[in-house]
Formats: structure tokens, sequence, C-alpha cells
């Protein structure tokens, strides 16, 4: 760090590529925080976090005691330890005791996405609420079918305000915040949906895994869903690599392809070749009703409908869209993490290792902004892996129990992570020793960890 | 609010379709003085003038060198005497083809004195036994044949030049007294009480009274400098009027009036001058409030057009033409000299680094070529002038890195860390701490530095209890292993016969990234804490430095500035916060933050509650501190008020100006702060009163109609701030260079932009013209 301030002040470095390289070297230096320290109200474990995505200020928690609490992660509420260590108690907390509040256990909480004014709640109540952040009232109830186990809305949406939910039912449900009704249910899955995302390139797109170990693609505008990831199709590395295919295969990606087009990134590296050349079904992959009359009967989101193919061995657990929205990450019971080119819709085969996910839950991911690192949780531990190799670059080791989300703060570098054991820790990168210039007693703040 | 203008350094460059001789396709027309990397800078008032220069640390390694930056033209001293009282002065040949002057007539309120170049080339008194030297001389010339003509309020007199005798006489008629006056070679116009204009004409030996007009008023001022072909007969006479306020041109030697010229307002013109620059012929007339209207005149009719109004001062102009380089420039003195001359046909002002100038006549004698004589503030100073352009630029090659620069004034020194790569093949770097003599620039003294020790931060300051001004250097340890510093030292120094003396030292833990005096106590910033040091006497008399408070919670606190008690950190990434010293606890506290996340790279204080910042993303912005907010989350947040993109990497903010400032004129009530960048520009921000801003933000969004971009780029577009996470239309600030190219667009579009402002393009020129003073 030091020489690279030397290096911009000479204009040897661009700014841009210096402020890059440090966020780099931050995010591998992250540790447990040494000096800010989050105070969880929650008696239960915590099933969701999230920083909210205007100010990076804000960090929402949902936890099982049916309780969700808002933390001011860049002021502190007071501090300890000579000043150094700064305790981030919660803004505020609402839960059972508050008369509109869940029943049970909170799945998921997000913020609104273009202020703070609002967030949402999901819970196994099977209720999906509206909070007004600065009142701390319901405004607004949905009744779901079953228990919700996710819940998300777009970060890009300009002409919507759907909150897509994933429920205990096999049918995804859009709750339209505007209206207060809900806009479309979403059939496809045979089993409940454990996780939804929303994509990050087109605000019409929504990625759903299932407890059926499908992975969905659907687009709001149309009806059915229009890809369904296979984990049997496959290619080598990033990109697919350098061609060698049949034209038949050819003329079918491009027909799949013009289906998303305008839903997925039209990636601008040039089409090459596939590796070990596996064949598409050329049935199964969503098709735009394109001239073809004889297909023009079939309606495409029921052709996919009828498509059973797995991305994973039992349930879909967690989805993860990269920044650029060109890779979508996922985790699975199977204890398998994936990584998918959205382009192709192939699994990339990254080997992320043998790791223990938690199989009976949703969990949340998180990468960093420039989607070089997913942080994974891995039962009482967080591991942190390169995207494109696999290669677990760290681990983080400080939850008693189970860590159930994650959430990464490409602001201040800062992951956040909470579990089963009701704490949420804060990661940060290790800061250099020089702080105790007044000879203050040294701090055991992993007296709790590990 | 704010406003900015750059220069920027270049080369200008032609690509050929066919190579030189040498086989290069690429021929460069002009060179421009590149400061880049502008790594630090200061900025100084070495000859005490209240004109400020910058000293920048500029390029890199073993081309590092210092560059003193000044604006405006200097005059070199060469003599100077002490004569207080000067009302006028002329010099004169010894005869009419002697190309240097000799005499320099001196006049005061009741006597006329001659100076004249003796054997020695000492300036001393003489006398020409022809002139009148009991009264005050209203002008003098030299004439054709030898001769000399000297104008007193009773008579123009009529002097050979080579035996200095009275020649000829015309007296003013009884009871009239000549008031003002002028004359060339061959011309005499004087102007008696009564609004009586007279027209001589001087021959071998004689004068002749060939004209005699009567005006309506009183005449204030008079010109007949010849700018036809005949460089010693002019047509045209100038003449300045009372009471109604004008500027008239007489046909000469009819006395015909040709065209009157209303000047509007109350103030009379005090002098006028006919002159030509570039083959133009202009009408300049300076009033008696400092400001200075010009005209361009027709030659053939006498017609006067183009006007514009500009403010050099505040106190009356009086106005001369000079040679410099063989090319004519007016001297306007006033409380604000300044040199007027034309550059692509556009008339330019330039301020001269004088305080005060009442009288200058140009001085080209043997021994002082192309001098001026300039009478200021009770003396008399010969001195050559600068050339006449507005930014002087010197290099001070130190063949090494400077990297931090400071000056103290009371040591009349520069102090700069600096270091030097060994020429051998291992890298290891010297660091030295050089202490410079801030007239000559030499290295007077050094102070090494350890192995592996960098100098990153130094400051000229006092303490409390001790009237010593000590040098603070910040230093940090770069060990190879290590990836981040984690010692430093804050070392102090006292300059002592002009020696470094070191005087105390204190070990930190990181590196000290930036020093402050604050409240007679040191505030250093070491890696993401700000530390306060107080300065401590012990018992043998020694001093040392003790801690005594500090804040944490930053990433880096890498620029840190105070006022007061309040301190402004820019984070290396975490935007602008503002802490507190409480002098009850002794602690310092967190009382605001921007909480956007704006990677720094400069900050500056611009008042009590507005602060400027700049951002890796080239970017500027300021933010208000923001008291009387309702919550604690209100007054604890930094609102941003101003947003800007630069499109410079800015290093270093420092509060000054590269102008003479006027504390009584409008102008010099505007706070300027200069910026130096990655790439060499320095540029001046000011922060401007409300309704100049909105009235000049009008004029921006006007001429951005009207000026269009290289390449039809939106100038909005390009001066919107932007980041990766957003962009935003620039707001509060204004683009100087942008408002400044009013004054280069042609007629046809000055008037386009002055029906869009509901403004008349003089009024408009004016308020532009101001603005360029402020740089």
């Amino acid at each position: 760090m030091w020489k690279d301030i030397g290096d911009r002040e000479m204009g040897k470095i661009r700014p841009n590529s210096f402020s890059s390289r440090i966020k780099s070297n931050r995010i591998s230096n992250l540790q447990l925080s040494n000096n800010k320290d989050i105070v969880s109200p929650h008696r239960g474990s915590i099933n969701s976090l999230q920083v909210d995505l205007t100010e990076g200020r804000y960090l929402l928690s949902g936890a099982s005691d049916a309780s969700a609490a808002v933390f001011d992660i860049q002021r502190a509420t007071n501090y300890e330890g000579d000043g150094l260590i700064a305790k981030h108690k919660c803004l505020f907390s609402v839960d059972k005791q508050h008369q509109k509040g869940h029943k049970y256990a909170i799945s998921s909480a997000i913020w609104y996405p273009v202020d703070t004014g609002l967030f949402v709640t999901g819970s196994y109540d099977h209720h999906i609420k509206v909070w007004d952040t600065n009142t701390t009232q319901v405004v607004m109830n949905f009744k779901m079918p079953g228990k919700v186990y996710r819940t998300a809305m777009s970060t890009l949406a300009t002409s919507h305000m759907l909150i897509a939910a994933g429920t205990e039912d096999v049918q995804v449900r859009l709750c339209d915040i505007s209206s207060g009704a809900f806009a479309h249910t979403l059939s496809g899955h045979r089993d409940g949906v454990m996780t939804v995302e929303w994509s990050t390139s087109s605000e019409w797109v929504l990625i759903t895994g299932g407890c059926d170990g499908a992975i969905r693609f659907w687009d709001i505008r149309r009806a059915g869903c229009f890809l369904v990831l296979d984990q049997s199709q496959s290619q080598l590395g990033q990109r697919p690599p350098v061609l060698a295919r049949s034209a038949a295969n050819k003329v079918s990606v491009s027909k799949s392809l013009s289906a998303g087009q305008n839903l997925l990134v039209k990636s601008r590296v040039p089409q090459k070749k596939y590796a070990n050349g596996h064949g598409m079904k050329q049935s199964t992959i969503a098709r735009m009703p394109s001239k073809g009359s004889a297909r023009q009967r079939l309606h495409p989101g029921m052709l996919s409908i009828q498509d059973r193919a797995t991305a994973h061995y039992g349930a879909v657990t967690g989805l993860k869209v990269t920044d650029d929205g060109m890779y979508l990450l996922s985790a699975g019971s199977d204890s398998r993490i994936k990584l998918w080119d959205l382009e192709s819709g192939y699994n990339t085969l990254v080997n992320f290792g043998k790791v223990r996910l938690q199989a009976s839950k949703a969990i949340q991911l998180a990468v960093s902004q420039d989607s070089a690192q997913v942080f994974v949780p891995c039962m009482a531990v967080v591991k942190a892996f390169d995207v494109w190799s696999g290669k677990m670059s760290l681990t983080f080791r400080g939850h008693y129990e189970s860590v159930n989300c994650c959430w990464f703060s490409s602001q201040d570098q800062e992951l956040y992570t909470g579990g089963n054991d009701r704490q949420i820790l804060v990661w940060s990168p290790s800061k250099t020793i020089t702080d105790d210039t007044n000879g203050r007693q040294a701090k055991d703040e992993d007296s709790w960890s590990d | 609010m704010c406003l900015h203008s750059v220069i920027v350094p270049m080369q200008l460059i032609k690509l050929n379709l066919q190579p030189d001789t040498k086989g290069s396709y690429v021929e460069v027309l002009e060179r421009f003085v590149n400061l880049g990397p502008i790594v630090d800078f200061c900025v100084v008032d070495l000859e005490r003038q209240g004109q400020g220069q910058v000293v920048t640390c500029s390029g890199a390694y073993k081309d590092g060198s210092l560059r003193v930056v000044r604006n405006g033209i200097g005059i070199n001293e060469q003599a100077s005497v002490e004569l207080q009282g000067i009302k006028g002065m002329w010099s004169l040949r010894s005869s009419t083809d002697d190309p240097f002057d000799t005499f320099l007539v001196v006049s005061f309120i009741s006597e006329t004195r001659i100076l004249a170049m003796n054997l020695e080339d000492e300036l001393e008194e003489t006398e020409i036994e022809g002139f009148n030297s009991q009264v005050q001389t209203l002008f003098c010339h030299d004439a054709v044949y030898n001769q000399l003509v000297q104008v007193t309020s009773s008579s123009v007199r009529l002097v050979s030049s080579i035996s200095r005798e009275l020649r000829n006489e015309w007296h003013a008629p009884s009871g009239y007294s000549v008031n003002v006056a002028t004359a060339n070679a061959t011309q005499v116009l004087l102007a008696t009480g009564g609004g009586h204009l007279v027209y001589l004409e001087i021959g071998d030996g004689t004068l002749t009274e060939v004209k005699h007009a009567q005006l309506e008023y009183e005449i204030s001022c008079l010109d007949i400098n010849p700018i036809g072909e005949n460089s010693n007969y002019s047509h045209l006479a100038a003449v300045g009027m009372w009471t109604d306020i004008s500027v008239r041109i007489f046909s000469l030697p009819e006395l015909n009036l040709i065209t009157k010229e209303q000047l509007g307002g109350e103030i009379i013109p005090r002098s006028v001058l006919l002159c030509s620059f570039e083959g133009t012929s202009y009408l300049l007339c300076a009033l008696g409030d400092g400001h200075l209207l010009n005209f361009q005149v027709n030659m053939s009719n006498g017609e006067l057009t183009d006007r514009k109004k500009v403010s050099l001062g505040t106190q009356p102009i009086t106005l001369r033409t000079f040679s410099s380089k063989n090319t004519t420039h007016v001297f306007a003195s006033s409380d604000r000299p300044t040199v007027i001359y034309s550059s692509n046909k556009k008339l330019l002002y330039s301020n001269v680094n004088l305080k005060e100038v009442g009288h200058m006549c140009p001085f080209n004698s043997a021994a002082f070529p192309d001098s001026l004589a300039i009478a200021k503030e009770g003396e008399l100073t010969i001195g050559t002038i600068d050339d006449i352009q507005k930014l002087h630029i010197r290099t001070i090659p130190l063949g090494e890195h400077a990297r931090r620069i400071c000056h103290q004034e009371q040591s009349r020194t520069f102090a700069i860390c600096c270091l030097k790569n060994q020429s051998s093949a291992d890298e290891s770097e010297m660091h030295f701490i050089r202490l410079l003599d801030d007239q000559t620039l030499e290295c007077i003294s050094t102070y090494p530095l350890d192995t592996f020790e960098y100098g990153c931060s130094i400051l000229s300051c006092s303490f409390s209890d001790d009237t010593n001004v000590y040098y603070c250097v910040g230093t940090a340890y770069v060990l190879p292993e290590e990836n981040e510093p984690t010692k430093g030292r804050i070392l102090v120094f006292i300059v002592e016969d002009g020696k470094l003396q070191l005087i105390a030292e204190k070990e930190t833990k990181g590196a000290v990234y930036s020093l402050n005096a604050f409240n007679g106590k040191l505030l250093a910033a070491i890696n993401q804490k700000i530390q306060l040091y107080k300065w401590m006497l012990r018992e043998d008399g020694s001093r040392e430095i003790q801690t005594e408070c500090g804040h944490h919670g930053h990433i880096l606190a890498l620029y840190v500035k105070t006022r007061g008690d309040f301190i402004v950190v820019g984070d290396l990434m975490k935007s602008i916060s503002l802490l507190i010293y409480k002098h009850e606890e002794g602690a310092i506290e967190e009382r605001a933050r921007d909480y956007n996340a704006n990677w720094m790279s400069a900050v500056e204080i611009l008042d009590d509650d507005t602060y400027l910042g700049a951002e890796n993303n080239f970017n500027l912005f300021t933010v208000r501190k923001n008291s009387e907010g309702a919550t604690d989350e209100e007054r604890g947040r930094l609102e941003v008020i101003g947003e800007y993109h630069l499109g410079e990497f800015v290093n270093r903010f420092r509060h000054g100006s590269l102008v003479m400032r006027l504390p009584d004129s409008e102008v010099g009530q505007i706070q300027t702060v200069i910026f130096g960048t990655v790439n060499g520009a320095i540029g001046v921000i000011a922060s401007l009163p409300h309704d100049q801003y909105v009235f000049l933000e009008k004029l921006q969004s006007n001429l951005r109609k009207v000026i269009k971009g290289v390449g039809g780029l939106s100038h909005e577009q390009w001066r919107s701030f932007n980041n990766e996470k957003r962009t935003a239309e620039a707001k509060n600030f204004l683009d100087g260079d942008l408002i400044e190219s009013f004054l280069d667009l042609s007629r046809g579009k000055m008037e386009e932009v002055s029906k869009g402002m509901g403004v008349s393009v003089e009024e408009l020129s004016k308020r532009v013209e101001e603005l360029t003073r402020l740089h």
C-alpha cells in the first residue's frame, strides 16, 4: 500500500489500478476484525444479512427468533478498549413483541434497493412483510402459501417493484409492492424453492433454485421459464474453448441465445469451440418461437416445464450471480459449488474442492466486487474460493455453529457473517500493528472464537 | 461556488506526410515546460510584495527539479534612489539621432530636476539651462532638429539639446494657465483653463500657434501619440473632458471634432492614449476609479468601435507606452500596475509585480538598456522588465527526486525531502532532508536519513511556550520485507547559521503521512491514526515531543488539514471526516463524516464549514459541516454540496494566489486555493460570492450553447462528477476556462451570449475580465 501511494502520487500507476490493487490486497488480508464488533440482539440463528446498496451503511439482519435488526456499520454506537474497538449496537430491532411482527423465524431480510426507507422480511410464518424503516411499522403484508425461504428484489429494476419469493410451495410468487398484490406465479419447480436471485444484467430475469435440484431462469414478461441449468452440460474454463462443433449445435446454441438475448448479457467474447463437444439436447433448451411452424404450436414456457434437468443432486441451497451478470454460482445440498456460464448455460466444471455445506437450510453466498472471490458458508466456517480456479484462498474460523449467511461490503472490503450461534461477525482487512502507541493492553478478540 | 482554470504544459506537434532529413514524421512546433508530476508544492511570497509564487517538486528521480512558477511581469531592479513626491517623469535624448536616452526629467510640485547618466554610469543631477526648473513640468518631449520641449503651467519652452539653451518660448495668455499638455516630435497640444485647446507646431527654433479652439468644458487629459505612418506627426488628437465625461477625437491641425464618445458614469477620464498593437490602432482611456476603456480607432475617419471596459485597479491610472524586444506595450501606472499588450489581435492585461506605481517612463540609456524608470512609494527605480507574458517558470535542477517541500519565512529557507538513486546496480535509495536558501535555491545544509528511511512529510512550525521556529519531518522505515511501514520517526530541526540542527526526535509506529501545526502542538497522521504531540521542556532544558492523545478509525489517514480546533482528514478510501480536539478532555473526537466511498488524493479547508476534496477518479467535491442539523445523525454527516469532474489527479491543495491581491478591491476578497496535479497542471479554485456564482453559472450555461467542444463532446457531460458507482451533473462548481473563453469569441457570438443573458457585451466582458484577474 505504501509503495502504491507513492507511485500514484508520481503518476506511475493509474488511480483505478491503484484502487483495485489495494482492494484485492485488502480482501486477501481479511480476518476477524479486531476493531469492529456487532452486538447481536438476536436470540436465534442469523439467517440473513444485507448491507444497504445505496450508502453501504446499514446492515439488516434477520434471525430465527422472528427478529430483524438494523445496524449502522459506519458509525459506532460506542467504543471500548481505549477507543480501539468500535461497538455497533442495533439502531432498532423488530421481533415477536411488535404487534405486527412475524411469529416464526425470519428466513430472509432484504433492503428495498432504491433507498433505505423500506425493508422486506420473509418468514416461516408464511408471511412477507414490508417495513417502513423510519417508523418500524409494517406497511404491507403478503400471505404466502407456505414457509418463506428466500425473498429477493432486483437491484436494477426501474420499471417494477417486485419481491420474488421462494417458499415451501412449488410456485415462485412475485409480490408487487406498488399494488400490494401478487403479480405473477411462476410454475415449474417440482418442490419448494429454497433460493431466488435476480439477474444483475437484466431487470426482468429471475433465477430460482429449488429443492428439486433445478435452477430455473425466468423472464417475468413471458410465461414459463426459458432456461433450466443442467449439470451434465459442461464446458471447461471460463469461456467456451475454441470451436470444433457441428453446425447443428451452433444453430441450437444461437437459438437458445436468442431466447435469452434481451435477458442475459451478451458476451463480447467471440464464441469459441467447446473442447469436449457436449451435444445440446435440441428439444430441452428453451427456444424462441421462431419461424419454425411446427414448434410454434408448443408454448415455449411449457417446453421447459417438461425439462427435468437438475443442477445439483438434492436441493439448491444458494445462488449468487456475479456482479457482471455473466456467471452464476450455485451451492447445493450435495455439498457442491458450481460455476455456471450464463451465456451458454453450461456448467464450467470449476472444481471447488471438497467442502461440506449445510443441507437443510438455504445459505447466502457472497462475491467480492470484482467477482474474484466467492465466500461460502461451510458449516461452522466460511471459505473464500477463487471463482475461476476454485482454489480455496481463505478460511474464516470464528463461528461456533453453522454459518447461514454472508455479505461482502465492497465499499469497505468487509465480510459480515451470521450463523446459528446468533453472532454476527465482521471480517476486515487486518490493521497493521501501529495502533498501540499508547501502550494499551493487548486485547484478545479471539477469546470466544474457535 | 468555485471556479477553476488549468495551465496545461504541452508540446505542439505536427505530423508530416513526408519524413524530414532525420527521417522523423513528427515536427515539434512549440514546446511548453512540463511541470509534471507535481508531487508537492508550496506558495511563497519571496519578494514580500503580496504576490505569491508557486514552488513545485516536479519531475522524477534524477530529473527531479524545483520549479518556481510566477504570474505576472517582474521588474528587475537595477538602481534606485529615494525621491518623494514625483509628479511626472520623462526621458530625453541629447540629440535627435541618439539611440539612447540621456536625461531623465523628474517633476515635483514646485520644481523640476534633471538627472543624467555621467561617465561612471551613475545617475546624477544635472541642469538644462533652457528649462525652467523652478516650477512643475507638465510635459517634456524630444523634438526634431535636436530640440527639447518643456511645457509648464505658464509656457512652452523649446530648448536646444546640444547647447541646452532656450531657443523659443510660447507664453500662455495672461490669466490662463496650462493645465494639461502633450507633445510629440513636431507637435504640441495643450489645454488651458476655460476649455481652451491650443495646438502648436515645432519648427527649427520656432513654435507656431497653429490653431486654437474653445470647448464647452474643461479638459482633463490629452494625447497626440503618432500612430499613423508618420512617426513624428499625428493627424488625430484624443481629448478627455470634464463635466460631460466624454472622450473626443479631433483632427490635426484643423482641430475639428471628429468623434465624441460618452463614457457613461461619473468618473472623469484621467489619461488617454492613442497606440497601435499588431497593426491595429486603439484608443485607451483610463478613468479615475481604475477602470480602463479601450476602443478600436479607424485611422481614416477617426471612428471609435468595439468599446470594452476592464477594471485594472482602484486608483487613477496613467498610461504610457514603452517598448521591449522591439514591440510596443502600454504601461498602466496605478495601485495595480499593469502591462497591456496584444496577442493574436486581442488585448491582454498582465499585472506587474510591483505594489503601487505613480509614474513610469521608458529610460533606454547606454548603461541601462531597455529599462524603465518607475516612481513608486517615495523612490525612483530603474529596472528592466521581464518578457511580456503571463507565467514565468524557473527550473532549478536537483539531480534527485524531491518529494516534499516547505518554506520557512523566518530563516528564509526551503526544506525538501528528497531521494537519490544510487547509480550503482543495487537499488538502494538514499533519502535526505535538504535546506535550501530561498533566494538562490542552493543547498546549504543536508541531513541524511537512515537506510530504508523515507521522508514523507515536512512542516515549518512553532510550538507554544517557545519562540523558535522549527522544521518537523515525518519519516517511515520502508523495510524490503514489510508490506506496510510499521516504524517511522518525527524529527524536529532548527535552522542555525544556515545549518539543520536536530533538536528532538520521536519514534512512531508507522509512516508519518502528514504533519500539521495544531494549537501550538504537532498533529501527525500515522497510518490509520491521528496523533497529537506536545512540545515539552525537560528538566535539563532540552526539548522533547510527548504523546498527548490520538484518534483511530481510519483506513489510512493520508491527508490532514487543520483550522482552529478542527481537523479534516482525507482517508485513503473513506472520503473526508471532521475531527475536533476537546481541550478540557484532551481528546480528539469525530464530529462528522462524509459517508461516500471516495478514495481521496488531497483535502483542503475552504472556510470554517466547507471542505474541499479531490478523489481518485479525477473529481473534486466540497462538503459542508451541518452544525444546525436537527438530529445527531444530521450533525454527524458532512453534506456534499459541490461536485465537479476535473479530469486531473490532484496531489496537493494549498491556500494562496498567484496574483497580487488588493485588499480593497472586490476581487481581492475572493479566497483562492491552488492545486497541483500529476500531469503537471497548476490550477486555481476560487470561492465566489453567491450572486457572482449565479451570474456566472448563467453565463456558463449560455456559453455551452455557443461554444461547441472538439468532436461535439458535451461540456456538461465532461464536467459531471463520475466514479464507479455513479455519475452526477456538476454542481456548485464552474469551469473558469470555459467562462474566460468568452473573451475569445467573435463579436457575433458574444452578442448571441449577451442576448441570452440579457446583459450587454461590454458588461459581460468586464465581469469576465475581472475573473481573469484571479489567476
